[in-house]
């Protein structure tokens, strides 16, 4: 009966399942959702927010874009979806796709097979802060707690800068910023705008998609007298836990489950305070608070939010949650990848990021174009070129990543392409995983899984996936300075399969012509000898160490001309007095008359 | 070490910053001595412009402990280092105008040593000599010379002392207070006592053993003075870009500006936590861990003037006119020598003589011209 239940259920799916079509006009709109400053962002249609895409499970997503920005090109990357069979639809410029030019038309078509929560936004140049960041919501007609919530609402946060980001990257990423300190966001927004009013009605249960859309800062999140039960995390859905207070990094998102309270005497806040660890600095205009409220009952007052007693937030920790499908630990790995998140200097003095000793730099031919042009060394990771810091993963490999944080700042990683399961997870200072002595018995048994998770001040982190979905995938630090700044790997998935079966449509190629970007070779550019990397985009080389070349030369000189320079003092100290008939020039001429012991005498009579 | 009553680096400085003062001071109370309390004496002068030199050096300590109390006084009222924003625009300016004096007195010195007696006369009438007020750059030329005694010192105690003050107000917020007082006095005391050993030691061995030996040790004081002050402006610039005090971030990457290095070494800072042996290194070599172009640049320039000013100082003294500018009459040196004579004893040579020996000279270049191509 309830075999046959789910048959029906699945045919009914099937046959719902249909085409969502959106056509979007990327331009330049004029925004100020924190009512401080006017400032040009980047909207859908003439709008901004942009608008959330709706899909049910099954559905196909074509999304039809116009670069109407002039200034800049553009590329949508659909957060947290698998793109199964579509890797080039994933959106990274120059990995799986060339930037859409100015003026350009792009077709983004694909099959969704998952249900939840994600979002869209550009992953071109840094980009998405400036505004084009929105929900992406896929409904699931067959969710485990359909019948546990009455409406549903989508809420997101986000921060928000008051400048451009070309311009704070060229500050960012420059020799005037050593230390790599990232610009501070000027406001917090709830679903794009501040003091946001959400209506309910008592007695009622409210599913809640929570995204965090932002650039860098985390957000905890909590509702006043109101407790959470979480139901989803980054599209997975979890068993059940309760939550007062919930930290969502840039790019993650959970749902839960909010009932209302039975009496609309009063209304309640909605805290979402913006992680100040992660700021070098913070500005003494900076409110990293953004208020919302859940209102019963418009008439009656808008409470100020409670002040926290500490700082301590104590926020639930989404290692504790077990996802829905009780899926048990992968295997052991049948590839262990380690990356070490390093940020140091390269001798433009600019501040940059590392895994291991690699900052990534965006090769000449987009990864995915390297993987369909590379004919039998395709498996080969050296074509990809150092500095994609590519990783070759075969076709349903147990993958492990294990990523050690010697940064003293907290790092969101995320996968595209999958979800990961987070099998560890340490805390603060704990240092390397290789140095903790924790082993595979530590691991959780059925770990969490998402697609974008917090990694800890010094700590270490432990994913594994199966490696079932071919493509290209970036690996990359959420924090969208540091995507720029290169904390950034490419998994090249499963390629000969990849090379065999993959169709790109021809308006891909189109946009790299437009931006005269070359489809073929290796990450050069290369297409004759594809181990030849000569011409490949490299980052600044390294800091000198010490004294270089000119150091020494400079050092040989200053002591040379020092020494030369001592002996011609002594020299002129040591030598004999002056041929008596030279000297008298400067002295007056009746000085030398007299001679030195009678005009002696007479000034010290004068000096009387 | 049950409570921390020594600031190393507190002492270092500080003996650092006095050693360099007593070292000046010596060095004009040697060339005094051994110029007017010699065989010819001259007291009255002699002690006038060694008050002179205490004057000044009182002086400079006098506004060094007034500016140091306001400094700190500010730091614990305010609780922000003020001086922070624009101190290395100080220190460049104080270790400019302090390089210049030590080359203008150094050379004098010297030319003094040797031609003491001319030079004591024509010091002695410029201290007694009243300041006209008539032309600008004369008097303030004359003003100079009259109180170069008292200036020098006066400008040396007030940089080092600032220095000191500058270095110690901000160590006293990262160290207990009670580590302030003893490695301060201690640093003046054992200053002072190295600077008296010098001292003593150069009046009562050869004097101009000592007097050369030690200009020499202050054009060097000089050099790297010239090159720091170049490299103070410059670090000053750059702080200002990065935004704030880019010693902060250490000796390491961002300390400094990689466009303008020349060398940089993540150590050895003469200026991080007294740049402890450094420190000495860098006030009488010029050390640096951090060379940029300019101050590279500026040693060398600075070194070359030097070079070059007492090559032609000698060579006016031996040939009686500077290089390239033929003196009266081009003349050859024994010539010259003999024309001079006649000059002072007769002013004015005959017409027919001068003829002659241009046209004598002039055969004279071609052929040396010739012997060169």
């Amino acid at each position: 009966m309830a075999s046959s239940l789910v048959c029906l259920l699945g045919s009914l799916a099937i046959a719902s399942a249909s085409t969502v079509k959106y056509d979007f006009e990327i331009g330049w709109v004029t925004a100020n959702p924190d009512g401080l400053a006017d400032r040009p962002t980047i909207g859908i249609n003439g709008q901004w927010p942009i608008p959330k895409i709706e899909a049910n499970v099954g559905d196909q997503l074509i999304v039809n874009v116009l670069n109407s920005l002039g200034n800049q090109s553009t590329s949508l990357h659909f957060h947290g979806l698998y793109m199964n069979g579509s890797t080039h639809m994933d959106g990274p410029a120059q990995v799986t796709q060339c930037a859409i030019q100015p003026g350009s038309r792009f077709t983004y078509n694909f099959t969704i097979s998952q249900p939840g929560t994600y979002w869209y936004h550009s992953h071109t140049h840094g980009q998405y802060p400036d505004g084009l960041r929105g929900p992406l919501i896929i409904h699931d007609p067959e969710s485990p707690f359909k019948d546990r919530y009455d409406e549903e609402m989508v809420l997101t946060v986000s921060d928000w800068y008051h400048d451009q980001m070309p311009g704070l990257l060229s500050f960012f990423i420059s020799k005037v910023n050593p230390t790599g300190a990232e610009p501070v966001p000027n406001s917090a927004l709830l679903n794009e705008t501040q003091d946001l009013r959400v209506p309910v009605e008592p007695g009622k249960t409210y599913l809640f998609r929570m995204i965090n859309i932002g650039a860098f800062a985390g957000q905890y999140i909590w509702f006043e007298s109101h407790n959470m039960t979480i139901i989803e995390v980054d599209g997975v859905y979890t068993q059940p836990a309760e939550a007062e207070r919930i930290y969502l990094s840039a790019a993650q998102r959970c749902s839960f489950l909010l009932t209302t309270r039975n009496d609309t005497s009063e209304n309640f806040a909605i805290n979402a305070n913006m992680d100040i660890t992660l700021f070098d600095q913070l500005p003494g205009d900076l409110n990293w608070n953004v208020t919302g409220w859940l209102v019963y009952d418009s008439a009656k007052p808008l409470p100020i939010p409670t002040e926290l007693e500490s700082d301590v937030y104590d926020e639930f920790d989404d290692m504790t949650l077990v996802p829905w499908d009780n899926q048990a630990l992968l295997g052991e790995p049948d590839q262990s990848i380690s990356l070490d998140v390093i940020m140091d200097n390269l001798n433009d003095g600019a501040n940059y990021a590392f895994f291991n000793n690699i900052t990534y730099v965006a090769p000449k031919v987009p990864t995915l174009f390297t993987v369909l042009t590379s004919g039998d060394l395709v498996s080969n990771s050296a074509i990809y070129g150092e500095y994609t810091h590519p990783f070759v993963l075969e076709k349903d490999q147990i993958v492990e990543i294990i990523v050690n944080n010697i940064d003293p700042g907290k790092h969101p990683f995320h996968l595209h392409g999958h979800n990961f399961q987070a099998v560890w997870r340490s805390e603060e200072e704990a240092g390397t995983f290789q140095d903790s002595g924790v082993t595979s018995d530590n691991f959780t048994q059925v770990p969490m899984r998402r697609d974008t998770v917090v990694l800890f001040p010094n700590g270490n982190v432990v994913l594994r996936f199966k490696a079932d979905n071919p493509g290209v995938w970036l690996f990359h630090c959420h924090i969208e300075w540091h995507v720029q700044s290169g904390l950034m790997a490419t998994f090249v998935e499963a390629p000969l399969e990849l090379q065999q079966t993959l169709a790109v449509p021809k308006d891909h190629y189109d946009a790299c012509d437009a931006g005269k970007v070359p489809t073929q070779g290796n990450a050069a550019g290369n297409t004759v000898n594809l181990f030849d990397l000569s011409g490949q985009n490299v980052p600044p080389g390294p800091l000198p160490e010490g004294f270089t070349t000119r150091g020494k030369v400079a050092m040989a000189f200053s002591v040379l001309t020092g020494l030369i320079g001592v002996a011609v003092v002594a020299w002129y100290g040591f030598a004999g007095p002056a041929p008596a008939a030279a000297a008298p020039a400067a002295a007056p001429p009746q000085s030398v008359g007299t001679g030195g012991g009678i005009s002696h005498g007479t000034l010290v009579g004068a000096g009387k | 070490m049950a409570v921390d009553v020594f600031s190393v680096p507190i002492f270092l400085v500080v003996f650092r910053e006095a050693l360099e003062t007593v070292i000046i001071i010596s060095v004009l109370l040697a060339f005094l001595k051994q110029t007017l309390d010699g065989p010819n004496r001259d007291p009255q002068v002699y002690r006038k412009l060694v008050w002179q030199v205490w004057l000044g050096t009182g002086l400079g300590f006098f506004i060094c402990f007034a500016v140091g109390g306001a400094v700190i006084g500010v730091f614990y009222t305010s609780g922000a280092n003020k001086w922070e924003g624009t101190e290395l625009n100080y220190e460049g300016a104080f270790s400019l105008i302090a390089a210049i004096i030590i080359t203008i007195v150094g050379a004098a010195l010297l030319r003094i040593g040797k031609m003491q007696e001319k030079w004591r006369v024509k010091l002695a009438v410029a201290m007694e000599e009243p300041i006209r007020i008539g032309s600008t750059k004369g008097s303030i030329k004359r003003f100079f010379e009259k109180y170069a005694m008292f200036i020098l010192p006066f400008i040396t105690v007030l940089r080092e002392g600032i220095e000191a003050i500058v270095f110690v107000a901000g160590v006293t917020f990262s160290a207990p207070a009670s580590a302030v007082p003893l490695p301060v006095i201690m640093g003046l005391l054992v200053g002072a006592v190295v600077g008296y050993i010098l001292y003593k030691g150069g009046s009562s061995t050869r004097l101009q053993i000592f007097l050369v030996f030690s200009t020499c040790l202050l054009y060097l004081v000089a050099a790297g003075l010239f090159s720091r002050a170049v490299w103070y402006f410059e670090a000053q610039k750059w702080n200002n870009a990065v935004g704030g005090d880019a010693a902060e971030v250490g000796d390491g990457p961002g300390s400094y500006d990689i466009d303008k290095s020349v060398w940089h070494v993540n150590c050895c800072s003469p200026t991080l936590n007294g740049g402890s042996g450094w420190g000495f290194f860098n006030a009488i070599l010029g050390w640096t861990n951090s060379a940029t172009y300019g101050s590279v640049l500026a040693y060398n320039l600075y070194w070359i003037f030097v070079i070059v000013m007492f090559i032609v100082m000698r060579y006016r003294e031996v040939k009686g006119h500077y290089p390239l500018m033929r003196a009266k009459a081009p003349l050859t040196q024994t010539e010259a020598t003999k024309t001079h004579d006649s000059e002072n004893e007769a002013p004015v040579p005959s017409g027919s003589q001068s003829r002659e020996e241009i046209a004598e000279s002039k055969a004279v270049n071609t052929h040396t011209s010739k012997a060169h191509v």
